[in-house]
């Protein structure tokens, strides 16, 4: 009796503390695993700047695989770190600005938001300081050598637990034996088949020359989603590179043509169509986090000219009969009234005469397809995507800081712009952060800056032609005096 | 019974909790499997022909999130470089959701289904650079039916076809939630694979080799029914069609015909044959049918024939007017219109009219009327010949004949020999220099099918009517033509 009874006892202890036991494992995996939170930011700028768009439970990199990449695979870029590539750090940041975090799967991940491509430095002068502009157009981001990166060092033999995990390990300041053993490891193969996934749809940036900083094919990209045969298109169709645009003072843009040819007229199915690239699909966007964004550039204003510059009023306004008479129809009536006839409407492509490759990317077909996104969610179905013949003719708001100028950014300086195209240089340089405001550009002229190697932009390239926007009507017949007249009055805007 | 089954009490409350159970999965599987939302409402009655609702769901219809991702996940199998469902050539409006003839409706789950609208609307482009003008009830000469039907198959062979593989794309563009992805996964996906793979056999005849493809615009309109609702097994016929244009049925008078080889008595019968064959099965509900039915028989009757968008000469056209009075109109404006011109006469391909014939029409209608549905029917007699057409609107009938073998009029005016060999079907820019739609060049080919004139069912000989006149009778006989 006696010894039944203290079996008995013995393996009732130990049922009930094996049921014990995994009643704790199971609520620390659930504390560990199931929080899904992004690291959020009350103010609208900041938000803008490092806030989650929900992409990052699609794509996001494990956080420490991404602070470790670029000392895996130091060889792959151009320089030290994600700087090279032209990703923005700012002080005391560990994420560059255009990145955001979320802790998701019991992991903190990071993928790039809307700032990525709309944010830049400009430094006004050779020695001035970096300013970081939010709005404009990413002119140092060369996001195609970040795809081609990640690409090529997830695919890396270093890109092996054993090589990296240790890295981790050094540089978070020690790892738990889970996270050492099990969720790294894992987070490695993960990440490997992530990119092979997304990166593979993309494969059109392999048939494609180099972008160059500022620029991105968006709409390739857009046809990536429906798992596009790249290979069978018609070439010309793959030559779709463009210039990051600007995004300020979106409201006012509301019913406009918008995108460089003018395929959608609203903002918001813009504004999903683009969070398509920072991993926010339907069923995974943040739609709370990007109506702060929408609510925020609805109204953001870019900085003005003359807070860095001087202009001469007297020349301006010399400029300004000038300017109504030849711009404003297509370009509105100054830099903040957006009112023309032809303002948001396409002109063709025969009028324009620019060149018509990104044009090309655009098809009717891609146009069918996508009146198929977002339809889990009947009222953000993209309605207004258009197949257009030409460019469209876009508000001129913060001008300045849009440089280079045509949509493919083939044409660095609007002195530049108001000459022939015979005139316009045939090569320069992209990505400098430091502005010209003689002539309204970046410096174009300089291989280097500040050591970083900067890109040679050769307009002779397909997609890269600096033509069009030419002739009476355009500003480049204009009298010598005009010319410099009608700058003046543009660095109001 | 409570008293009579002594059971103890918790017995009888863990059966009475079981019950309530069943009944709650019970209603939540009705909900999410069967439940008929019915038909979308549309405003207009063009918007109704585009997209509303025949009930073709309930049988042929596909699951809608296995129809959005399938473009997606195979597109090595699309036919022709391109995007999604735009490249088998369908016409779709830009910023609709679906293409036009491509419908959506709940069934427990949403489901895509087709409609008329499929086949029959045409699309055409005066140059390359604008949007399509789409006419409803015309002709769809730029879609590949052939390829999507054999697309949906291959999908479902590929062992890519998978709840895996498909829950992954889909969950990238759906929000489905946990009971729907449970029966997505175990339900949906399995038996629609199970369900396509059941049409490889009754498509087998569409798989030969010694058969060309139909191509963009046609389909082998008798086969169809042969194999599908008759069950028929297969034989050695082939007779790829153009799609028909439906406007302005009123036309169809007594004593006259209908289908290519006058295959039909009348158009209320004409719409309900193809209405089944799109259904694929027995209505669910005769009602709401037979309200279909008549509501397009009503409009496809009354729908107006589209006007020719380029201008006319209109002193070639009132010229044209003798000529085609002279050459054309003692078949084309007379009591022959409508009615059967038997082959020797008229010499054209005889694949179509060899596909059907009496013994099959006399199954055809037993097996219309076995649904309860009482129509005129099928003519059970045999097929002699082709139909001598109306030509209203003929401008955007091209490519001619009934096999669509001539690409334009002024080929159709020339003798056989004369007439393109090859060329291309399915390019939407209009020539009109030539009446038809173009169909050569670089555009043309990524665009169409290639049509090869000396391939089975596809013989453009015959009709040598006109074909000698002058130069200058031709000229303003197809002046004239534009006007019709």
């Amino acid at each position: 009796m006696n010894m039944r009874d203290s079996g008995c006892r013995t393996c009732r202890f130990v049922l009930w503390s094996g049921l014990i036991l995994l009643l704790l494992i199971s609520i620390a995996a659930a504390i560990r695993f199931l929080p899904d939170r992004a690291v959020t930011y009350d103010d609208p700028v900041e938000h803008f700047k490092y806030g989650s768009t929900g992409g990052e439970r699609n794509m996001g990199f494990p956080f420490w695989l991404f602070q470790v990449l670029p000392e895996v695979c130091p060889d792959l870029l151009p320089g030290k770190g994600y700087q090279s590539l032209g990703f923005i750090f700012e002080p005391g940041r560990d994420l560059p600005v255009g990145m955001s975090k979320r802790h998701h799967l019991g992991i903190d991940r990071v993928f790039l938001n809307c700032a990525v491509c709309h944010a830049a430095t400009v430094r006004t002068s050779a020695n001035a300081k970096p300013m970081l502009v939010v709005g404009m157009p990413a002119n140092q981001l060369d996001l195609m050598r970040f795809q081609k990166f990640v690409q090529a060092c997830v695919n890396d033999r270093r890109f092996t637990p054993s090589q990296v995990v240790p890295r981790i390990a050094e540089k978070a300041g020690g790892l738990s034996l889970l996270d050492r053993w099990v969720i790294y490891p894992l987070g490695i193969h993960l990440m490997r088949d992530g990119v092979a996934g997304l990166l593979g749809r993309m494969r059109f940036i392999h048939m494609q020359d180099e972008w160059g900083p500022g620029r991105v094919d968006t709409f390739n990209s857009a046809k990536a989603i429906f798992g596009t045969a790249f290979e069978q298109l018609p070439k010309e169709e793959l030559i779709g590179v463009s210039d990051f645009p600007a995004i300020w003072n979106q409201a006012k843009k509301q019913g406009m043509q918008l995108h460089w040819d003018g395929n959608n007229s609203r903002v918001e199915e813009r504004n999903l169509s683009a969070a398509f690239g920072t991993g926010a699909t339907p069923k995974l966007i943040d739609h709370a986090a990007i109506a702060r964004i929408e609510a925020w550039i609805g109204s953001a204003k870019p900085p003005a000219f003359e807070r860095f510059y001087s202009i001469d009023r007297a020349l301006a306004e010399r400029g300004a009969p000038i300017y109504a008479q030849h711009c404003a129809a297509c370009h509105g009536r100054n830099g903040s009234d957006f009112s023309g006839e032809y303002v948001g409407k396409v002109t063709p492509i025969a009028v324009i005469g620019t060149d018509r490759g990104r044009l090309d990317s655009y098809t009717a077909q891609l146009a069918q397809n996508q009146g198929m996104l977002y339809s889990a969610d009947p009222e953000r179905r993209f309605r207004h995507f258009r197949k257009t013949w030409g460019y469209a003719n876009a508000p001129l708001d913060g001008l300045w800081l849009r440089a280079p100028y045509l949509h493919n950014g083939s044409v660095p300086s609007l002195w530049d712009l108001l000459q022939p195209t015979a005139q316009r240089p045939v090569k320069f340089y992209r990505g400098n952060e430091v502005y010209d405001p003689k002539r309204m550009g970046f410096v174009a002229d300089q291989p280097n800056s500040e050591g970083r190697a900067l890109f040679a932009f050769d307009t002779r390239i397909a997609g890269n032609g600096n033509a069009g926007h030419e002739g009476p009507g355009y500003g480049t017949d204009l009298a010598e005096a005009d010319k410099r007249a009608l700058l003046e009055y543009l660095k109001t805007f | 019974m409570w008293m009579l089954c002594r059971c103890p009490p918790w017995i009888r409350n863990s059966l009475l909790l079981g019950l309530v159970l069943i009944v709650m999965l019970a209603l939540i599987g009705w909900d999410r499997l069967l439940h008929d939302h019915g038909p979308s409402e549309f405003g207009n009655p063009d918007d109704r022909f585009k997209y509303g609702s025949i009930g073709a769901e309930h049988d042929a219809g596909i699951p809608y999130w296995i129809f959005y991702v399938l473009p997606r996940v195979f597109p090595e199998k699309l036919p022709k470089p391109g995007i999604g469902y735009a490249s088998f050539g369908m016409v779709w409006e830009e910023g609709r959701e679906l293409p036009m003839g491509f419908t959506k409706r709940r069934i427990g789950f949403d489901r895509v289904g087709n409609n008329c609208a499929t086949c029959h609307v045409a699309s055409y482009r005066k140059q390359a650079d604008e949007t399509p003008t789409l006419v409803l009830t015309g002709p769809n000469h730029t879609l590949d039916l052939e390829a999507f039907f054999l697309f949906l198959i291959d999908c479902a062979k590929d062992p890519r076809f998978n709840a895996d593989t498909l829950m992954t794309e889909i969950d990238l563009a759906a929000n489905l939630d946990f009971i729907d992805r449970l029966i997505y996964r175990y339900l949906i996906i399995p038996l629609t694979r199970k369900k396509l793979l059941e049409r490889e056999a009754q498509f087998a005849w569409i798989y030969r080799h010694d058969f060309p493809e139909w191509g963009r615009g046609r389909d082998d309109a008798m086969n169809l029914p042969k194999y599908f609702l008759i069950n028929w097994p297969m034989d050695n016929t082939f007779g790829p069609t153009d799609f028909a244009s439906i406007w302005n049925l009123k036309k169809y008078q007594a004593g006259t015909r209908l289908n290519f080889s006058g295959d039909t008595h009348d158009v209320y019968s004409v719409v309900i044959d193809s209405t089944l064959g799109v259904m694929g099965a027995e209505p669910k509900d005769k009602t709401e049918f037979q309200g279909h039915i008549d509501w397009l028989v009503n409009y496809l009757s009354n729908k107006p024939v589209p006007k020719y968008p380029f201008a006319i000469d209109v002193v070639a056209a009132a010229r044209g007017k003798s000529v085609f009075t002279a050459h054309c109109a003692g078949c084309h404006a007379s009591a022959r219109t409508g009615t059967v011109m038997p082959l020797a006469e008229i010499g054209t391909d005889r694949g179509r009219m060899d596909t059907w014939g009496k013994q099959e029409a006399i199954a055809g209608n037993k097996a219309v009327s076995d649904l309860g549905i009482e129509r005129k029917g099928l003519v059970e007699a045999p097929l002699t010949g082709y139909l001598v057409q109306f030509l209203d609107g003929i401008w955007l009938r091209a490519p001619y004949l009934h096999n669509g073998s001539v690409p334009t009029l002024a080929d159709l005016l020339k003798p056989p020999a004369q007439r393109p060999q090859v060329f291309w079907r399915g390019y939407d820019v209009y020539d009109p220099q030539q009446i038809g739609f173009v169909t050569q060049g670089d555009e043309a080919e990524r665009a169409g099918t290639r049509f090869d004139t000396r391939l089975r069912g596809n013989g453009n000989q015959g009709h040598d009517f006109g074909t000698v006149l002058s130069e200058a009778d031709k000229s303003v006989l197809l002046a004239y033509l534009k006007t019709l």
